[in-house]
């Protein structure tokens, strides 16, 4: 993801216009979180508040979008490294104002990320139920304990968009089973603790 | 005839005759026979090797395969009825008396019923029904170095693939956890060993 260029500072001036603060903020956290799908929509929607014409709304929004994303994406967490990014004539009270907005949004927009990256179906919950079985067809009398495993999970976010799909699904362990499962799951910890210590 | 252990319903007419039929075969006879259906009630998808091995017995013991088979249909349902109802060695060997077998080989196949019995135990709860059962477990772990969001990232995933026999048919579930849900996930699956364990 490339810095921003010039005329995208440019368009950026255009908040000069904001009525408040806290609409900078506002528009700040609407241009990150949108996709770039919805960028024209927000644009559509912020223009009549900043006094701008739908162009001049779009260049703004879409610059606002680049640059937040651009901050997060290279990680930056300091004051500096943010400041150096905008050009050297480029409106220092703007400059500062944008500087503090990101520094105060940087971790739950980074947290974000991470959350709508790409991924298989997340586990989302876990439930579980020990039944003993007590008859069946096969066996008249008999005292079978079994684990009942439920899995909650969840389709991945970016293809639902704002509806995610969780679909819930029960299955049924043996004790066998469990104890073979427990023992994948236990060198699953040693390998993740190798790799922590070294 | 009294009432049987092995089952409450009237049994078949012909069974007496199988039973006198049996009777006839020295001890040694009877031991082989006894020997071929224990090898099937303790492996019941090997039909085929089970009907080459009568077939040979007959063969080698001048009987006819035809009334042969008919005999071990007769004696093949007191195991499966005692296997069902839990029955001791002792209430096998009192039903096949009742039966009419004779005492000497009652209490021999009572004998090798008692010797087989927690294999056939095992097998008769192994095929209890079961709902999604779980079959497989793969997972692999990892770290995600970077993505179009995120230059660098460094945060470890695990992805586990569940195998889940649906009916009869085998389905892959492919699951993602984070570090913490993995962790959390062992802890629950150590108290669900622990509630089965005091449970056996």
């Amino acid at each position: 993801m490339a810095a921003l260029g010039a005329a995208e500072f440019a368009a950026l001036q255009s908040l000069l216009k904001a009525p408040s603060k806290d609409a900078v903020r506002q528009l700040c956290q609407e241009c990150f979180s949108s996709p770039p799908a919805a960028l024209g929509p927000l644009a559509q929607r912020a223009g009549p508040g900043l006094a701008a014409g739908l162009e001049e709304a779009e260049q703004l929004v879409s610059a606002l979008h680049n640059l937040t994303r651009h901050v997060v994406y290279r990680g930056l967490t300091g004051a500096e490294d943010i400041l150096s990014l905008f050009p050297e004539n480029f409106h220092q009270n703007l400059k500062n104002l944008l500087t503090k907005i990101i520094l105060e949004n940087i971790s739950a927009w980074r947290n974000e990320a991470q959350a709508s990256q790409i991924s298989l179906p997340r586990l989302v919950d876990m439930d579980w139920r020990v039944d003993i079985k007590t008859s069946s067809d096969s066996i008249m009398r008999m005292a079978v304990p079994t684990c009942l495993l439920q899995l909650k999970i969840q389709e991945d976010a970016a293809l639902c968009g704002n509806n995610p799909v969780v679909s819930a699904l029960t299955m049924e362990l043996s004790k066998e089973t469990l104890d073979t499962m427990l023992e994948g799951l236990g060198r699953i910890r040693d390998q993740l603790s190798a790799v922590a210590n070294k | 005839m009294g009432l049987l252990n092995f089952t409450r319903d009237p049994v078949p007419e012909a069974v007496s005759g199988d039973m006198h039929n049996l009777n006839q075969l020295s001890a040694q006879q009877f031991s082989a026979l006894t020997e071929v259906l224990f090898r099937f009630l303790t492996e019941p998808k090997e039909v085929e090797r089970f009907l080459t091995q009568l077939s040979d017995f007959a063969t080698m013991n001048k009987i006819s395969l035809g009334p042969l088979k008919n005999i071990v249909k007769s004696i093949l349902l007191v195991p499966n009825g005692a296997l069902k109802r839990n029955l001791s060695s002792e209430q096998v060997r009192a039903d096949f008396i009742a039966l009419g077998l004779s005492d000497e080989k009652a209490s021999y196949f009572a004998e090798q019923w008692k010797v087989n019995s927690p294999t056939l135990t095992r097998l008769a709860v192994g095929q209890t029904l079961m709902i999604n059962q779980l079959i497989d477990m793969e997972w692999k772990f990892g770290v995600t170095a970077g993505s179009s969001e995120l230059e660098k990232v460094g945060s470890i995933f695990l992805q586990l693939k569940l195998v889940i026999k649906k009916g009869s048919q085998l389905e892959n579930v492919y699951v993602e956890l984070t570090l913490p849900q993995f962790y959390s996930f062992l802890h629950e699956m150590e108290r669900v060993k622990t509630s089965l364990e005091s449970f056996s």
